[in-house]
């Protein structure tokens, strides 16, 4: 059942606890944020002690993080806080330590926590989907509009991550101090928060401070929204942003998805039928042609259909062939491209 | 609904899957919680459902971005008979 709700939760409530999952070194403690039970990927509050070391190593989930407060040193690099880092699953890090300690948002996106000492990446490694940056002196902030209806023009953002095919995101957001949005909002997608730092109110939760942070999945009400002095928060969601905006706060999540699909049939009537109409109970959606059409490549005859369960890595991407141990690169089905040796 | 980008496939030791439970089990309390304090915070939200609906008949509905419109107090809607009020959904659609 995937994460469930867990808003409003604020970290400052609970204490750490020891990290004591295999390949983390001591002096890593945790609060969990939220949980998957039925695959482990979670979002923690981590608190790494003065003079811990990890050694160099890859996770077996895609990883995301950003530093909350103090230094993190990752391989020659000095991290300082609002640094955001992207790590795909099997990317290997060098060794991360810390000399004073440092507050750290970690997120395993697609599997529990986990860390395989290895200095050379994981050959199934999306090595080109690696980025980071220093998210509060490197990246300006913009309109919060990235999705129309949108959010009042006090909500600014800084994307730190897009995923072409889903469009699930991951930004920085602030709200200016006297922020007020007088609606309600759900959306199509799960959305998760973080407070980095102030306070923010919504009608239905009321206040979420520093440390702030909530799951929600899909198709529940949140807002009116409030900010009195202002806040900066880490926010994500799992698929497209969409802002169904309206006034009714007792609207239930099956309203609110039933209000979604009234939409889309008036919007898109004919696709809405044609999902209805014929029976594609494929579990992942119906066929996209450009990831399944036999292409020319070097020879013919090969059975060129991808068999992925959006979890495994069998070439679902365009089907090249090339001659054994030539460099090359794969171009994949949500966007991005990887080279092998 | 979840992230659906690259997971490797690896066997999980015991210790793990311990970890896993003990952390799923907690998560249940922490969910208890949260909706207890929810339930308790409905009087307030009483009140904060009526000021949002005094202010967008006055001052106006956030439309999109900073356009507002004002609703009448006729389009207000009315609270379902018998349906409490409610706000957290363990698991969204799926929900209980
Ligand atoms: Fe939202």
């Amino acid at each position: 059942m995937a994460r469930p709700h867990i808003e409003p939760f604020c970290d400052r409530d609970t204490g750490f606890k020891n990290m004591i999952l295999p390949g983390f070194a001591g002096g890593m403690r945790y609060k969990m944020l939220s949980l998957d039970v039925d695959s482990g990927a979670c979002s923690m509050t981590v608190q790494y002690d003065g003079g811990y070391r990890r050694a160099p190593g890859f996770s077996w989930s895609e990883m995301e993080m950003i530093v909350i407060e103090g230094e993190l040193q990752v391989g020659d690099r000095t991290c300082r806080k609002g640094h955001y880092f992207f790590v795909p699953a099997g990317y290997a890090l060098p060794e991360i330590s810390t000399a004073q300690g440092c507050l750290v948002l970690v997120m395993y996106n697609t599997g529990e926590p986990s860390h395989e000492e290895s200095t050379e990446h994981h050959p199934l490694a999306q090595v080109d989907l690696y980025h980071s940056v220093d998210s509060y002196m490197d990246l300006p902030w913009a309109m919060g509009n990235v999705t129309k209806p949108s959010v009042a023009a006090g909500c600014l953002i800084k994307l730190l991550n897009y995923n072409p095919i889903s469009h699930a995101m991951t930004f920085l957001y602030c709200m200016t101090p006297g922020y007020y949005q007088d609606n309600i909002s759900y959306h199509d997608c799960a959305e998760e928060s973080y407070h980095l730092w102030g306070t923010s109110w919504m009608m239905q939760f009321g206040e979420v401070p520093t440390g702030g942070y909530f799951w929600r999945p899909a198709y529940i009400n949140h807002g009116a929204f409030a900010s009195e002095y202002g806040c900066i928060a880490l926010g994500r969601t799992d698929s497209k942003l969409f802002n169904h905006f309206h006034y009714n706060p007792w609207s239930t999540p099956v309203e609110n998805v039933e209000r979604s699909a009234a939409r889309l049939y008036k919007r898109d009537p004919l696709l809405y039928k044609w999902c209805l109409s014929k029976d594609h109970n494929h579990p992942h959606g119906p066929e996209d042609f450009e990831d399944t059409m036999q292409r020319r490549g070097d020879e013919q005859g090969h059975d060129t259909e991808h068999k992925s369960d959006g979890k495994t890595h069998d070439h679902w991407h365009g089907h090249h062939h090339h001659e054994p141990g030539s460099p090359h690169t794969h171009t994949h089905a949500d966007g991005t491209t990887h080279s092998h040796d | 609904m979840t992230f659906k980008n690259l997971f490797i496939e690896h066997d999980l030791a015991p210790e793990v899957r311990q970890w896993l439970e003990e952390e799923i089990a907690e998560q249940e309390e922490r969910f208890k919680l949260i909706e207890k304090e929810m339930q308790d915070l409905a009087p307030t939200r009483e009140k904060w459902y009526q000021e949002f609906f005094d202010r967008i008949t006055t001052i106006g509905f956030n439309v999109d971005g900073d356009d507002k419109m004002k609703i009448s107090q006729a389009d207000l809607p009315v609270k379902p008979e018998g349906r409490e009020d409610r706000v957290v959904w363990k698991h969204g659609v799926d929900s209980d």
